[in-house]
């Protein structure tokens, strides 16, 4: 709790209220999320983590802008984003967020760098600054000497890497990630973490991860608990 | 406010298409076939109107035809059963003599035919049609020899039955191998006739009688050959074209003095041309037509790859919608790729289309048409879009969250 009075003056740039989300399958009704308040502040390392099935992966699907809260309010840098058209959630997830997968999500047959510069494809960006700006990043992921390479020709770690390159790419002050190591093995799960750590506390961007490894979730300045869709412990 | 631009679109959509060689190749393989199809037979069909038009054009002009029977039906098309319909199947010696005296300032040309094998010393030609004449039917006919091929012959030789012939250019060929025919004998049902003349060479033939195969002899030596005075057609030839519809009349009139009405045709080679054409638009039209399905069959083919295609590609959806594409830049990229699909089968399907009327048209007369190329290649590109719009809008509708979790 000490953690939390320290961030209690800095900016919320995310906040949920009373979220609930259900899903109708038939006649029963199974509730995801069970009114869920959070609030995240501007550069702080979160870590959602807790049981499968109970909820975390809901609840990142609606931070990140993914999916549509059964009632509740969802405000991102003040602004409720209730009334949002899908096109204008589509822009904010754009250019306020960047997201990594655990599955990576990489294009097949496609160069590290073109998918790096595929967020790019739908922002303002002048398609002349693109190829440097992903080649920049991949820099920073020690991918230089893999720009022409396609994931197949990838070892997991290195795709990894090359998914937070793109995460990067229209430089979000918000990284989401999900579950971001668990198809790694241990030794590019901590590289990968130590980038997170790196992004967080040199560059100053917000991060929160999902992930049911406690140990893992422990490295993160602040642990969200949830269970059966209601935060346990902030 | 299109993000990203059109060009960006275009391009990405490119790329997915090369990433999957094969697939495209047989995805676009229906409309390919189909395109190929619809413009081949648009040039065979309109090969044969102006091949069949060049024809009449070497018929002449301004000669009018009178056959026994009827032969056009009240609307311009032929009559059912054709010349069958009556038992009449010549005219007589009177009726060249009336035609003759009665028109004023026409050339009345009596035209017989009869089957015989020709000998010469070097060869036989089995079953040979030989068409007798007068003076005036080779110029008529444009089949007067040039000069250093002999001659036509004269109406002096025609009334003094004097055995003379003149050859096709094939027949000649076949028949003197070795030098020019002009000068030697050949041998028709025993009778022994000189070639006095050589008509050039007038080119392919669709199989039906050329003039690179006839054989031409006064009218006189024919009716000898045959053993009848029977005259199987006129040619009139009218003095210039606004006097064929007079003339016409006018002979619809004297042969009406003798005979009834559907037992002769009078016509010129434009009505014949008309009709004739009609009948082969018609057939085109029909063709087309069926293959025009296959074009339809394609675009059904690109649906189907493109809606599995959608299926396939369901993680890469919900990616770029989670990474900021909005459901319309989704729309726009596959209904991109079904267009692309469409147009590159299009492309193909006019290329082989160009090749195989150039292949064909060494042995048949085939005609490409821009038009026909407009119309197959539009078609194709419709077909893509009409076919495209349901998996893209299918592909565009996907949840983020569905499409990141499908395995």
């Amino acid at each position: 709790m000490t953690k939390l009075s320290s961030l209690n003056n800095k900016k919320v740039v995310l906040e949920l209220k009373n979220i609930t989300k259900t899903y109708i399958t038939g006649t029963n009704t199974f509730s995801a999320l069970d009114n869920v308040s959070l609030k995240i502040y501007e550069g702080e390392f979160m870590s959602i983590t807790g049981p499968s099935g109970s909820g975390k992966s809901t609840l990142m699907h609606i931070i990140g802008l993914l999916d549509n809260p059964t009632s509740g309010e969802v405000i991102l840098n003040g602004r409720n984003i209730a009334k949002l058209k899908e096109h204008q959630l589509a822009q904010i997830r754009n250019v306020t967020l960047g997201f990594v997968f655990q599955q990576f999500n990489l294009l097949a047959k496609t160069t590290s760098l073109d998918n790096v510069m595929l967020p790019l494809l739908y922002s303002d960006i002048p398609k002349k600054n693109r190829p440097n700006i992903a080649l920049e990043l991949l820099q920073k992921v020690n991918l230089a000497d893999k720009i022409s390479n396609t994931p197949a020709q990838l070892s997991a770690g290195q795709q990894q890497r090359v998914a937070i390159a793109r995460a990067l790419v229209n430089n979000p002050k918000i990284i989401l990630a999900d579950e971001p190591t668990g198809n790694l093995d241990s030794k590019s799960g901590i590289e990968i973490m130590k980038l997170f750590h790196h992004l967080n506390e040199k560059e100053g961007r917000t991060i929160v991860f999902v992930t049911h490894d406690m140990d893992l979730a422990k490295q993160a300045n602040r642990t969200i608990i949830i269970k059966d869709g209601k935060i346990l412990e902030k | 406010m299109l993000k990203p631009s059109f060009n960006d679109l275009l391009k990405s959509s490119f790329k997915s298409i090369l990433k999957n060689k094969s697939r495209t190749i047989l995805t676009s393989l229906g409309i390919i076939i189909g395109v190929t199809s619809v413009i081949l037979l648009t040039s065979i069909g309109n090969g044969l109107k102006s091949y069949i038009a060049d024809q009449f054009d070497a018929l002449g002009a301004n000669s009018i035809f009178i056959s026994p029977g009827k032969i056009f039906n009240d609307d311009g098309g032929f009559a059912q059963g054709g010349m069958a319909t009556t038992l009449m199947t010549s005219f007589t010696q009177k009726d060249y003599l009336l035609l003759k005296r009665k028109l004023k300032n026409t050339v009345v040309m009596p035209v017989n035919a009869t089957y015989s094998d020709i000998k010469s010393s070097f060869a036989i030609k089995k079953n040979i049609e030989i068409d007798g004449s007068t003076q005036d039917y080779g110029e008529s006919n444009n089949v007067v020899p040039s000069e250093g091929n002999g001659r036509w012959f004269t109406n002096e030789e025609n009334s003094k039955k004097t055995p003379v012939v003149v050859l096709g250019y094939k027949i000649a060929q076949t028949l003197f191998p070795k030098s020019s025919a002009v000068g030697k004998k050949i041998i028709i049902k025993g009778k022994t006739l000189t070639v006095v003349g050589v008509v050039d060479q007038k080119g392919a033939s669709m199989g039906g009688p050329s003039v690179d195969d006839a054989v031409y002899a006064p009218f006189s030596i024919v009716a000898d050959l045959a053993g009848k005075e029977d005259i199987n057609t006129f040619v009139v030839r009218a003095p210039n074209k606004d006097a064929i519809d007079s003339t016409k009349k006018e002979i619809s009139k004297i042969m009406l003095e003798k005979y009834d009405k559907d037992a002769f045709s009078v016509f010129d080679s434009s009505q014949l041309l008309n009709s004739i054409n009609s009948i082969i638009g018609v057939l085109t039209i029909a063709l087309t037509g069926i293959a025009a399905i296959s074009l339809v069959v394609g675009g059904v083919g690109i649906m189907n790859i493109m809606l599995v295609s959608v299926t396939e590609r369901t993680r890469e959806i919900g990616l770029r919608k989670a990474i900021g594409a909005y459901p319309r830049a989704i729309l726009i990229q596959f209904l991109i790729e079904a267009i692309i699909l469409s147009c590159f089968g299009g492309l193909v399907g006019v290329i082989l289309g160009g090749l195989g009327t150039l292949a064909i048209n060494s042995f048949f007369p085939a005609k490409i048409t821009i038009s026909s190329v407009i119309m197959a290649f539009g078609v194709s590109s419709l077909v893509g879009i009409v076919f495209g719009v349901a998996p893209a809008r299918k592909a565009s509708k996907l949840s983020p969250i569905e499409a990141l979790r499908y395995e």
